[in-house]
């Protein structure tokens, strides 16, 4: 009975930072390129090689402090992490142990209908390793160092989530948070997030149990599929009169299972120690103050404006800071135009968007063309063609084939809103309809909607449908 | 002095002993910590860690990217190279 049981969840994700070049060398930070093209004699751990420290690195850490309410470390310290492996070439990973550059911070999830506090115990900063290739040849590994030094950003939670949606949840706050403060490019494919995750289980309100370690999943769908094998397999284990033994776990994607990786034959042992190449990076108040300016709006901030200031519905205003492009997108036409920012919401999340999904753009693309698109909802918001037609311009608006008010011309489709036209085939579109309209002063409204139907018939589709609607009401409670 | 586990330095360090050697070494680490040990004759009760004796900070350079373009002679220590990877043995954990 699985009910009986609760899964304790802290995670470890790594961020690759996007600086131009890696952590303690000058070769390009750059996924894609050919193989050790990005390898200098430092990455390749020569001897004699001495690492400089990229302050651009330094600054993201302090930005990500800001942004996930980190205490940001005045001294910090980088260690060695020695352990023999081909992609790490130097015998050791030069990370950071005793003394982090950011700890105890903090985000908030959404839980259910509530928002969750998820705690954070430290984030630091260390060098990525290489790439093994196993599947090119049966007897041989291939290694290509290219991401050898690559700047990562561990970033370790507290045991605070309990389910596999808060930890999606978690996760995507995270990549939300680090993409909108440019720091991590989010591009969990191409390894830029990845997430190790510890995952124990326990009876509801019993103490903690033995965690297994999962390492390395680098997809929202494989980290939900993970943790649910996970929490079953030692949940079986435990009902089977089994014990949990502490462990690190590969998940195997084409199975959806889970299985133990290192030898247990001897536990690991690290041997820290700080790293003599490197002295200890003492920040002052200055340099840190330096960076805040550069952490700019974070979606919380986004989200309150949006609501307060632009009375938006907060599911629109939710699909809207998802991303930052789409929020830079939204205030840009707001900046632009004097269009309503609730009417341009409506716009962006329904046709705007359904059409950058369609032709598979991206939403920076459409960057150029906000004049032409809030030209085009002005034309809509003043009723000079109807919201159908506006709908109907919007693909071409946006594919560059011409501005909203020529495209109105060429395709006739302006709004017939002069009232003395209207009124003439309203005149006309009543002749002969006597019993209906006793029907309607008899109470019945759908007649109403039979008369608009009628008239805007008439004018081909034309006919403004509110000014239609208001000179048939008249017209008819006169008769 | 804590006993030395021969077989587990031996195996973090990747280094493999004859089984006649491991006394000897054995014996010589023990040797060395004990050499090392005599600091534990000073009294450090009332001083605070010093993780560096300059105190100055690290040095660091500005985030710009200059490339080596030199593969071939990164390469050129490769056991076995197979176009622009190095080859290893199987190595899957």
């Amino acid at each position: 009975m699985s009910n009986n049981w609760e899964m304790v969840i802290g995670l470890e994700v790594h961020a690759q930072l996007k600086t131009s070049s890696k952590l303690f060398s000058s070769s390009p930070n750059q996924f894609g390129s050919e193989p050790n093209e990005n390898v200098n004699f430092i990455d390749s751990g020569m001897p004699g090689m001495l690492p400089v420290l990229n302050f651009g690195c330094i600054e993201m850490a302090i930005k990500t402090g800001y942004a996930l309410n980190f205490k940001i470390n005045k001294y910090s310290v980088f260690e060695r992490k020695n352990y023999f492996y081909p992609d790490l070439p130097q015998g050791y990973q030069i990370s950071q142990f005793e003394f982090p550059i950011l700890s105890e911070g903090f985000i908030n999830i959404d839980s259910g209908d509530n928002q969750k506090k998820i705690r954070i115990e430290r984030a630091h900063l260390e060098q990525d390793a290489g790439k093994s290739i196993h599947d090119i040849d049966p007897k041989y590994s291939f290694i290509d160092l290219n991401r050898v030094g690559t700047p990562l950003l561990e970033i370790v939670s507290y045991p605070d989530l309990s389910s596999a949606d808060e930890v999606i949840n978690y996760m995507s706050s995270l990549r939300q948070l680090l993409m909108y403060i440019d720091v991590c490019d989010g591009n969990m494919q191409e390894g830029s997030l990845r997430a190790d995750v510890n995952l124990s289980v326990r009876k509801k309100g019993q103490e903690l149990g033995t965690r297994c370690e999962i390492k390395n999943l680098n997809s929202f769908k494989f980290i939900k599929q993970a943790i649910e094998y996970e929490f079953q397999r030692q949940i079986n284990i435990i009902d089977g009169g089994g014990e949990i033994e502490q462990n690190t776990m590969l998940f195997d994607t084409s199975t959806g299972e889970t299985r133990a990786m290192r030898s247990k034959e001897f536990s690991h042992d690290y041997r820290y120690f700080p790293d003599p190449d490197l002295l200890p990076v003492y920040l002052s108040q200055e340099q840190i103050d330096k960076i805040k300016p550069s952490v700019g709006e974070l979606p919380q901030d986004k989200l309150n404006k949006y609501l307060d200031n632009y009375s938006l519905d907060k599911d629109i205003a939710k699909i809207i800071i998802t991303e930052k492009q789409n929020a830079n997108l939204f205030e840009k036409m707001i900046s632009e135009s004097n269009v309503k920012p609730k009417f341009i919401a409506a716009w962006l999340v329904g046709d705007i968007f359904a059409f950058i999904k369609e032709n598979n753009l991206e939403v920076n693309s459409l960057n150029d063309k906000t004049k032409d698109i809030t030209d085009l909802l002005r034309l809509i918001s003043d009723d000079v063609i109807s919201n159908k037609a506006g709908k109907e311009i919007l693909p071409k608006v946006l594919n560059g084939e011409g501005k909203p008010s020529e495209l109105v011309k060429v395709l006739g489709l302006e709004q017939v809103s002069d009232s003395g036209e209207l009124e003439k085939i309203i005149d006309e579109a009543l002749v002969g309809e006597e019993e209906n309209i006793l029907k309607f002063q008899g109470g019945s409204d759908r007649v109403l909607g039979y008369f608009v139907g009628k008239c805007l018939k008439a004018t081909k589709g034309k006919g403004n449908p509110k000014l239609i609607n208001k000179i048939l009401l008249e017209r008819l409670n006169k008769k | 002095m804590s006993d030395i586990d021969i077989k587990r330095i031996s195996y973090l360090a990747k280094l493999k002993l004859p089984s006649e050697k491991e006394e000897f070494y054995s014996n010589s680490l023990k040797d060395i910590i004990k050499w090392v040990d005599n600091l534990k004759k000073v009294d450090t009760s009332k001083t605070e860690p010093l993780h560096n004796v300059t105190e100055k900070t690290v040095s660091i350079r500005n985030d710009e990217v200059s490339k080596s373009n030199c593969v071939d002679d990164v390469l050129s220590n490769a056991p076995e190279r197979a176009q622009n990877f190095f080859k290893v043995p199987k190595v899957v954990e």
